[in-house]
Protein backbone atom coordinates (compact mmCIF):
# COMPACT_ATOMS: atom_id res chain seq x y z
CA UNK A 1 0.00 0.00 0.00
CA UNK A 2 1.03 3.59 -0.50
CA UNK A 3 1.65 4.08 3.21
CA UNK A 4 4.47 1.54 3.23
CA UNK A 5 5.97 3.01 0.12
CA UNK A 6 5.93 6.69 0.90
CA UNK A 7 5.80 6.95 4.69
CA UNK A 8 9.56 7.42 5.06
CA UNK A 9 9.57 10.23 2.56
CA UNK A 10 6.56 11.92 4.12
CA UNK A 11 8.16 11.46 7.53
CA UNK A 12 11.33 13.25 6.38
CA UNK A 13 9.37 16.07 4.80
CA UNK A 14 7.50 16.45 8.06
CA UNK A 15 10.73 16.56 9.96
CA UNK A 16 11.93 19.37 7.72
CA UNK A 17 8.83 21.44 8.30
CA UNK A 18 7.45 20.54 11.69
CA UNK A 19 8.72 20.53 15.17
CA UNK A 20 6.99 17.67 16.91
CA UNK A 21 5.64 14.21 16.52
CA UNK A 22 1.95 14.89 17.15
CA UNK A 23 1.89 17.28 14.22
CA UNK A 24 3.59 14.69 12.06
CA UNK A 25 0.80 12.29 12.77
CA UNK A 26 -1.72 14.92 11.70
CA UNK A 27 0.10 15.45 8.45
CA UNK A 28 0.29 11.72 7.80
CA UNK A 29 -3.44 11.45 8.20
CA UNK A 30 -4.09 14.45 5.98
CA UNK A 31 -1.76 13.31 3.21
CA UNK A 32 -2.79 9.68 3.01
CA UNK A 33 -6.47 10.44 3.36
CA UNK A 34 -6.13 12.88 0.53
CA UNK A 35 -4.40 10.20 -1.50
CA UNK A 36 -7.12 7.65 -0.88
CA UNK A 37 -9.93 10.07 -1.64
CA UNK A 38 -8.37 11.81 -4.59
CA UNK A 39 -9.36 10.85 -8.09
CA UNK A 40 -5.98 11.69 -9.58
CA UNK A 41 -4.75 9.01 -11.90
CA UNK A 42 -1.00 8.82 -11.95
CA UNK A 43 0.91 8.38 -15.19
CA UNK A 44 3.84 6.79 -13.43
CA UNK A 45 5.50 6.09 -10.12
CA UNK A 46 7.49 9.30 -10.53
CA UNK A 47 4.30 11.26 -10.97
CA UNK A 48 2.85 9.68 -7.86
CA UNK A 49 5.98 10.41 -5.84
CA UNK A 50 6.01 14.04 -6.93
CA UNK A 51 2.35 14.26 -6.01
CA UNK A 52 3.17 13.03 -2.51
CA UNK A 53 6.00 15.53 -2.12
CA UNK A 54 3.84 18.44 -3.20
CA UNK A 55 0.85 17.44 -1.12
CA UNK A 56 2.99 16.84 1.97
CA UNK A 57 4.77 20.18 1.68
CA UNK A 58 1.49 21.98 1.15
CA UNK A 59 -0.10 20.17 4.06
CA UNK A 60 2.80 21.17 6.29
CA UNK A 61 2.62 24.77 5.21
CA UNK A 62 -1.14 24.92 5.66
CA UNK A 63 -0.69 23.41 9.05
CA UNK A 64 1.90 25.98 10.08
CA UNK A 65 -0.25 28.79 8.77
CA UNK A 66 -3.34 27.63 10.62
CA UNK A 67 -4.81 29.82 13.29
CA UNK A 68 -4.13 27.33 16.04
CA UNK A 69 -0.45 27.04 15.22
CA UNK A 70 0.17 30.73 14.87
CA UNK A 71 -1.45 31.57 18.19
CA UNK A 72 -0.45 28.71 20.40
CA UNK A 73 3.09 27.72 21.08
CA UNK A 74 3.68 24.13 21.81
CA UNK A 75 5.56 23.28 24.98
CA UNK A 76 7.53 20.49 23.47
CA UNK A 77 9.21 22.29 20.65
CA UNK A 78 12.16 20.03 20.83
CA UNK A 79 13.18 18.17 17.76
CA UNK A 80 12.55 14.51 18.24
CA UNK A 81 15.29 12.54 16.68
CA UNK A 82 16.10 8.93 17.40
CA UNK A 83 18.26 8.95 20.49
CA UNK A 84 20.63 6.31 19.21
CA UNK A 85 21.57 8.36 16.14
CA UNK A 86 25.33 8.66 15.67
CA UNK A 87 26.83 12.00 16.54
CA UNK A 88 27.91 13.10 13.05
CA UNK A 89 24.52 12.39 11.51
CA UNK A 90 22.85 14.31 14.29
CA UNK A 91 25.21 17.18 13.63
CA UNK A 92 24.36 17.22 9.91
CA UNK A 93 20.64 17.03 10.49
CA UNK A 94 20.70 19.75 13.07
CA UNK A 95 22.63 21.93 10.65
CA UNK A 96 20.09 21.26 7.90
CA UNK A 97 17.18 21.96 10.22
CA UNK A 98 18.69 25.20 11.36
CA UNK A 99 18.39 26.56 7.82
CA UNK A 100 15.32 28.54 6.74
CA UNK A 101 12.43 26.39 5.61
CA UNK A 102 12.77 26.90 1.87
CA UNK A 103 16.46 26.00 2.03
CA UNK A 104 15.66 22.82 3.93
CA UNK A 105 13.23 21.76 1.23
CA UNK A 106 15.63 22.08 -1.64
CA UNK A 107 18.42 20.44 0.34
CA UNK A 108 16.25 17.45 1.02
CA UNK A 109 14.90 17.17 -2.51
CA UNK A 110 18.31 17.63 -4.09
CA UNK A 111 20.58 15.67 -1.83
CA UNK A 112 18.30 12.94 -0.64
CA UNK A 113 15.70 12.42 -3.34
CA UNK A 114 18.20 13.29 -6.05
CA UNK A 115 16.03 15.70 -7.99
CA UNK A 116 17.71 18.19 -10.29
CA UNK A 117 17.04 21.91 -9.99
CA UNK A 118 14.56 21.97 -12.91
CA UNK A 119 12.67 19.03 -11.39
CA UNK A 120 12.55 20.74 -8.01
CA UNK A 121 11.30 23.91 -9.63
CA UNK A 122 8.45 21.96 -11.17
CA UNK A 123 7.54 20.21 -7.93
CA UNK A 124 7.63 23.37 -5.84
CA UNK A 125 6.24 25.62 -8.53
CA UNK A 126 9.17 28.00 -8.40
CA UNK A 127 11.48 29.36 -11.06
CA UNK A 128 14.52 27.28 -11.89
CA UNK A 129 16.88 30.14 -11.14
CA UNK A 130 15.36 30.53 -7.70
CA UNK A 131 16.13 26.88 -7.03
CA UNK A 132 19.73 27.28 -8.20
CA UNK A 133 20.15 30.26 -5.93
CA UNK A 134 18.59 28.45 -3.00
CA UNK A 135 20.81 25.45 -3.52
CA UNK A 136 23.99 27.49 -3.72
CA UNK A 137 23.05 29.53 -0.72
CA UNK A 138 22.07 26.45 1.29
CA UNK A 139 25.37 24.79 0.47
CA UNK A 140 27.25 27.82 1.70
CA UNK A 141 25.26 27.95 4.92
CA UNK A 142 25.80 24.27 5.60
CA UNK A 143 29.50 24.61 4.97
CA UNK A 144 29.72 27.40 7.48
CA UNK A 145 27.77 25.47 10.09
CA UNK A 146 29.62 22.23 9.66
CA UNK A 147 33.02 23.79 9.54
CA UNK A 148 33.55 23.32 5.87
CA UNK A 149 36.01 20.44 6.06
CA UNK A 150 35.27 17.63 3.72
CA UNK A 151 32.06 19.21 2.44
CA UNK A 152 31.94 20.65 -0.95
CA UNK B 1 28.67 16.54 1.78
CA UNK B 2 26.20 14.83 -0.55
CA UNK B 3 26.62 11.40 0.98
CA UNK B 4 26.70 12.72 4.46
CA UNK B 5 23.38 14.53 4.04
CA UNK B 6 21.87 11.54 2.36
CA UNK B 7 22.98 9.19 5.10
CA UNK B 8 21.76 11.57 7.75
CA UNK B 9 18.32 11.70 6.16
CA UNK B 10 18.40 7.95 5.81
CA UNK B 11 18.34 7.78 9.60
CA UNK B 12 14.88 9.25 9.60
CA UNK B 13 12.34 6.51 9.14
CA UNK B 14 8.63 6.56 9.66
CA UNK B 15 7.92 4.76 12.92
CA UNK B 16 5.86 1.60 12.71
CA UNK B 17 3.45 3.05 15.20
CA UNK B 18 2.98 6.11 13.01
CA UNK B 19 2.31 3.98 9.96
CA UNK B 20 -0.10 1.76 11.85
CA UNK B 21 -1.98 4.72 13.28
CA UNK B 22 -2.27 6.27 9.85
CA UNK B 23 -3.53 3.02 8.39
CA UNK B 24 -6.13 2.69 11.11
CA UNK B 25 -7.18 6.27 10.59
CA UNK B 26 -7.55 5.85 6.85
CA UNK B 27 -9.39 2.61 7.32
CA UNK B 28 -11.82 4.21 9.76
CA UNK B 29 -12.40 7.17 7.50
CA UNK B 30 -13.00 5.17 4.37
CA UNK B 31 -14.62 1.99 5.68
CA UNK B 32 -11.86 -0.06 4.17
CA UNK B 33 -12.19 1.41 0.71
CA UNK B 34 -9.03 0.68 -1.22
CA UNK B 35 -7.58 2.71 -3.97
CA UNK B 36 -5.67 1.64 -6.97
CA UNK B 37 -5.25 -1.46 -9.02
CA UNK B 38 -7.10 -3.80 -6.73
CA UNK B 39 -10.34 -2.04 -7.43
CA UNK B 40 -9.93 -1.93 -11.16
CA UNK B 41 -9.02 -5.56 -11.11
CA UNK B 42 -12.13 -6.45 -9.18
CA UNK B 43 -14.34 -4.42 -11.47
CA UNK B 44 -12.73 -5.95 -14.49
CA UNK B 45 -13.11 -9.42 -13.07
CA UNK B 46 -16.76 -8.96 -12.28
CA UNK B 47 -17.41 -7.42 -15.66
CA UNK B 48 -15.81 -10.40 -17.33
CA UNK B 49 -17.77 -12.74 -15.13
CA UNK B 50 -20.99 -11.05 -16.21
CA UNK B 51 -20.08 -11.25 -19.87
CA UNK B 52 -19.09 -14.87 -19.56
CA UNK B 53 -22.28 -15.66 -17.71
CA UNK B 54 -24.39 -13.94 -20.35
CA UNK B 55 -22.51 -15.66 -23.14
CA UNK B 56 -22.83 -19.08 -21.57
CA UNK B 57 -26.43 -18.39 -20.63
CA UNK B 58 -27.51 -17.27 -24.06
CA UNK B 59 -25.57 -20.05 -25.72
CA UNK B 60 -27.34 -22.49 -23.46
CA UNK B 61 -30.71 -20.87 -24.12
CA UNK B 62 -30.24 -20.94 -27.85
CA UNK B 63 -28.47 -24.24 -28.32
CA UNK B 64 -30.49 -26.41 -25.99
CA UNK B 65 -32.93 -28.45 -28.03
CA UNK B 66 -36.38 -28.41 -26.47
CA UNK B 67 -38.26 -30.30 -29.14
CA UNK B 68 -37.18 -32.86 -31.69
CA UNK B 69 -39.00 -33.56 -34.89
CA UNK B 70 -38.47 -37.03 -36.25
CA UNK B 71 -39.42 -37.59 -39.88
CA UNK B 72 -39.43 -41.07 -41.38
CA UNK B 73 -40.37 -42.19 -44.86
CA UNK B 74 -37.40 -44.07 -45.90
CA UNK B 75 -35.12 -41.18 -45.27
CA UNK B 76 -35.02 -40.97 -41.50
CA UNK B 77 -34.06 -37.60 -40.13
CA UNK B 78 -34.41 -35.82 -36.85
CA UNK B 79 -34.42 -32.07 -36.38
CA UNK B 80 -33.51 -30.49 -33.06
CA UNK B 81 -35.55 -27.38 -32.42
CA UNK B 82 -34.61 -24.85 -29.76
CA UNK B 83 -36.96 -22.80 -27.62
CA UNK B 84 -37.10 -20.10 -30.27
CA UNK B 85 -38.49 -22.59 -32.81
CA UNK B 86 -35.26 -22.64 -34.78
CA UNK B 87 -33.53 -25.72 -36.10
CA UNK B 88 -30.20 -25.93 -34.28
CA UNK B 89 -29.06 -29.31 -35.52
CA UNK B 90 -30.22 -32.28 -37.51
CA UNK B 91 -29.23 -35.86 -37.79
CA UNK B 92 -29.92 -38.49 -40.35
CA UNK B 93 -30.33 -42.11 -39.39
CA UNK B 94 -29.72 -43.71 -42.77
CA UNK B 95 -28.13 -42.96 -46.13
CA UNK B 96 -31.28 -41.63 -47.73
CA UNK B 97 -31.70 -39.28 -44.82
CA UNK B 98 -28.14 -38.08 -45.26
CA UNK B 99 -28.80 -37.41 -48.94
CA UNK B 100 -31.94 -35.49 -48.12
CA UNK B 101 -30.15 -33.39 -45.51
CA UNK B 102 -27.28 -32.66 -47.87
CA UNK B 103 -29.71 -31.34 -50.45
CA UNK B 104 -31.33 -28.91 -48.01
CA UNK B 105 -29.96 -26.02 -46.02
CA UNK B 106 -32.25 -25.79 -43.06
CA UNK B 107 -29.92 -24.95 -40.21
CA UNK B 108 -31.19 -22.07 -38.04
CA UNK B 109 -34.35 -21.98 -40.11
CA UNK B 110 -37.75 -21.79 -38.50
CA UNK B 111 -38.99 -25.37 -38.00
CA UNK B 112 -42.23 -24.98 -39.96
CA UNK B 113 -40.36 -23.72 -42.98
CA UNK B 114 -37.85 -26.53 -42.62
CA UNK B 115 -40.54 -29.17 -42.39
CA UNK B 116 -42.23 -27.67 -45.42
CA UNK B 117 -39.00 -27.80 -47.37
CA UNK B 118 -38.53 -31.43 -46.46
CA UNK B 119 -42.07 -32.38 -47.35
CA UNK B 120 -41.86 -30.48 -50.60
CA UNK B 121 -38.42 -31.72 -51.59
CA UNK B 122 -38.35 -33.80 -54.75
CA UNK B 123 -37.36 -37.04 -53.07
CA UNK B 124 -40.11 -36.84 -50.52
CA UNK B 125 -42.75 -35.79 -53.00
CA UNK B 126 -41.91 -38.68 -55.30
CA UNK B 127 -41.82 -41.14 -52.42
CA UNK B 128 -45.18 -39.97 -51.17
CA UNK B 129 -46.73 -40.15 -54.60
CA UNK B 130 -45.47 -43.75 -54.82
CA UNK B 131 -47.65 -44.49 -51.86
CA UNK B 132 -44.94 -44.42 -49.23
CA UNK B 133 -45.93 -43.60 -45.67
CA UNK B 134 -44.52 -40.64 -43.83
CA UNK B 135 -44.54 -40.37 -40.07
CA UNK B 136 -43.65 -37.21 -38.25
CA UNK B 137 -43.07 -37.51 -34.55
CA UNK B 138 -42.84 -34.46 -32.36
CA UNK B 139 -40.76 -35.31 -29.35
CA UNK B 140 -40.78 -33.04 -26.35
CA UNK B 141 -41.36 -32.85 -22.65
CA UNK B 142 -45.08 -32.15 -22.48
CA UNK B 143 -44.77 -28.42 -22.84
CA UNK B 144 -46.74 -25.84 -24.71
CA UNK B 145 -44.11 -25.51 -27.42
CA UNK B 146 -44.27 -29.16 -28.45
CA UNK B 147 -48.07 -29.01 -28.54
CA UNK B 148 -47.93 -25.95 -30.74
CA UNK B 149 -45.42 -27.55 -33.09
CA UNK B 150 -47.47 -30.74 -33.28
CA UNK B 151 -50.67 -28.93 -34.22
CA UNK B 152 -48.75 -26.82 -36.69
CA UNK B 153 -47.24 -29.88 -38.39
CA UNK B 154 -50.57 -31.65 -38.38
CA UNK B 155 -51.95 -28.68 -40.25
CA UNK B 156 -49.04 -28.81 -42.72
CA UNK B 157 -49.52 -32.45 -43.52
CA UNK B 158 -53.31 -32.46 -43.54
CA UNK B 159 -53.22 -32.69 -47.32
CA UNK B 160 -51.09 -35.83 -47.37
CA UNK B 161 -52.99 -39.05 -47.17
CA UNK B 162 -50.09 -41.11 -46.01
CA UNK B 163 -48.74 -38.81 -43.36
CA UNK B 164 -49.03 -39.52 -39.70
CA UNK B 165 -48.26 -37.10 -36.95
CA UNK B 166 -47.99 -37.98 -33.33
CA UNK B 167 -46.39 -36.88 -30.14
CA UNK B 168 -43.83 -38.70 -28.05
CA UNK B 169 -42.14 -38.04 -24.76
CA UNK B 170 -38.42 -37.46 -24.84
CA UNK B 171 -37.64 -40.33 -22.45
CA UNK B 172 -38.80 -42.91 -24.98
CA UNK B 173 -36.65 -41.33 -27.62
CA UNK B 174 -33.42 -41.95 -25.77
CA UNK B 175 -33.93 -45.69 -26.17
CA UNK B 176 -34.50 -45.22 -29.89
CA UNK B 177 -31.23 -43.35 -30.21
CA UNK B 178 -29.42 -46.05 -28.29
CA UNK B 179 -30.67 -48.52 -30.88
CA UNK B 180 -29.46 -46.18 -33.63
CA UNK B 181 -32.90 -45.53 -35.06
CA UNK B 182 -34.98 -42.44 -35.40
CA UNK B 183 -38.03 -42.46 -33.20
CA UNK B 184 -40.59 -43.20 -35.91
CA UNK B 185 -38.77 -46.34 -36.93
CA UNK B 186 -38.02 -47.34 -33.39
CA UNK B 187 -41.69 -47.28 -32.59
CA UNK B 188 -42.48 -49.40 -35.60
CA UNK B 189 -39.63 -51.70 -34.60
CA UNK B 190 -41.15 -52.20 -31.16
CA UNK B 191 -44.48 -53.09 -32.72
CA UNK B 192 -42.83 -55.49 -35.14
CA UNK B 193 -40.78 -57.07 -32.42
CA UNK B 194 -43.89 -57.81 -30.41
CA UNK B 195 -45.21 -59.79 -33.36
CA UNK B 196 -41.95 -61.26 -34.62
CA UNK B 197 -39.13 -61.41 -32.06
CA UNK B 198 -36.64 -62.36 -34.78
CA UNK B 199 -36.66 -58.93 -36.38
CA UNK B 200 -33.47 -56.90 -35.92
CA UNK B 201 -32.65 -53.24 -35.84
CA UNK B 202 -30.41 -53.54 -38.90
CA UNK B 203 -33.24 -54.91 -40.99
CA UNK B 204 -35.46 -52.04 -39.98
CA UNK B 205 -32.98 -49.29 -40.60
CA UNK B 206 -33.10 -49.38 -44.37
CA UNK B 207 -36.72 -50.35 -44.83
CA UNK B 208 -39.17 -47.68 -45.85
CA UNK B 209 -42.03 -46.87 -43.58
CA UNK B 210 -44.37 -48.32 -46.19
CA UNK B 211 -42.48 -51.64 -46.11
CA UNK B 212 -42.51 -51.67 -42.33
CA UNK B 213 -46.17 -50.89 -42.27
CA UNK B 214 -46.94 -53.59 -44.79
CA UNK B 215 -44.88 -56.05 -42.82
CA UNK B 216 -46.74 -55.06 -39.69
CA UNK B 217 -50.13 -55.53 -41.20
CA UNK B 218 -48.98 -58.79 -42.80
CA UNK B 219 -47.87 -60.11 -39.43
CA UNK B 220 -50.84 -58.88 -37.46
CA UNK B 221 -53.47 -59.53 -40.10
CA UNK B 222 -52.32 -63.12 -40.57
CA UNK B 223 -51.29 -62.78 -44.20
CA UNK B 224 -53.96 -60.44 -45.45
CA UNK B 225 -51.46 -57.62 -45.78
CA UNK B 226 -49.84 -56.74 -49.03
CA UNK B 227 -49.60 -54.01 -51.47
CA UNK B 228 -52.99 -52.54 -50.76
CA UNK B 229 -53.27 -50.32 -47.80
CA UNK B 230 -56.06 -51.26 -45.51
CA UNK B 231 -54.05 -50.11 -42.54
CA UNK B 232 -54.00 -46.46 -43.38
CA UNK B 233 -57.18 -45.36 -41.77
CA UNK B 234 -56.56 -47.57 -38.80
CA UNK B 235 -53.03 -46.35 -38.61
CA UNK B 236 -54.12 -42.81 -38.36
CA UNK B 237 -56.58 -43.70 -35.68
CA UNK B 238 -54.09 -45.71 -33.74
CA UNK B 239 -51.61 -42.95 -33.90
CA UNK B 240 -54.21 -40.58 -32.66
CA UNK B 241 -54.83 -42.75 -29.64
CA UNK B 242 -51.20 -42.72 -28.77
CA UNK B 243 -51.02 -39.01 -28.57
CA UNK B 244 -50.29 -37.69 -25.17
Amino acid sequence: MAIEQYSNMVRRLCMIHLKNYADTEDIFQTVFLKYVLSSVSFDSKEHEKAWFIRVTINACKDFLKSFFRSHVTSLDEILEMPAEMPEDYREVLEAVLSLPQKNREVIYLHYYEGYTAPEISRILGKRVNTIYTLLTRSRQMLREKLGGDGYE
Amino acid sequence: MNDKIKEAFEQIQAEDELKQNTKNFIFDKTNGYKKGKAINYHRLASAFACIAFLAVGSHWLYFTPTVEISIDINPSVELDVNRFNRIISFESYNDDGQKLMDSLDIKFMDYSEAVNQIIESEDVVSLLSDGEVMTIAVIGTDNAQSQAILSNIQACTAGERNAYCYYAHSEEVEKAHEAGLSYGKYKAYLELQALDPAITVDEIRNMTMREIRDLLSALSGGGNGGANRPGNGNGRQNRGNRKR
